[in-house]
């Protein structure tokens, strides 16, 4: 693997942690998806970051910045409304 | 050559990070057990593909977005693992600073001596 196809590569190897996020939020707890939840967010964004890079398409890195700014977001409120009301 | 070399070395060893993290979280019986292998998800493995990014690219538009969008995580990340421990606390016990009497400051514990 030289070069770009390595980013490439290790998109889709990365992808594989989606697998047991996958079986953790749907056999876990409320708060243990919400941690899986977290988990494969950050895997999203490295997987665009990667993507991007491997594909040589600087445009596309802008959606892992605007998926990286929304995860802070997205995580507080799914957390504060599992706090107490669902 | 030695370029590429070092930023696959530093993807592998990022999808290494990843794949155990998730395989932890998989692993582990409760949330408070789960949630510390988020971190290495969340703020490790991010600079080491920042790192690959900047091998890869030098200094660019590339590796300066890929910059920001690790810095917005590293940011992101101890904010939101404090949110996730202080809603499983408030479901578990009703407070997330534990057993307290109400408006009442914490009873010392008792000298067992």
């Amino acid at each position: 693997m030289i070069g770009a196809e390595g980013f490439v590569v290790a998109a889709i190897v990365m992808l594989a942690a989606a697998v047991p996020c996958g079986i953790v939020i749907c056999r876990g707890s409320v708060l243990a998806a919400l941690v899986a939840y977290e988990l494969l967010s950050s895997v999203a964004v490295m997987v665009l970051i990667l993507l991007a890079e491997g594909f040589r398409r600087p445009g596309e890195f802008e959606l892992a910045v605007l998926l990286a700014v929304l995860l802070l977001g997205s995580g507080l409120v799914f957390a504060r409304f599992l706090e107490r009301w669902l | 050559m030695i370029r590429d070399i070092a930023a696959d070395v530093f993807l592998a060893l990022a999808v290494l990070v990843v794949l155990a993290s998730a395989a932890g979280l998989l692993v582990m019986r409760d949330v408070y057990q789960k949630l510390h292998f988020v971190t290495p998800a969340a703020l490790v493995a991010p600079l080491l593909v920042g790192v690959a990014v900047l091998i890869e690219s030098g200094y660019s538009v590339n590796s300066s977005l890929t910059w920001l969008a690790v810095l917005f995580m590293l940011i992101s990340a101890p904010y939101l693992s404090h949110a996730t421990i202080r809603a499983a606390r408030i479901r578990d016990e009703g407070d997330w600073r534990g057993s307290r009497p109400p408006g009442g400051r914490p009873v010392p514990e008792k000298d067992s001596r």
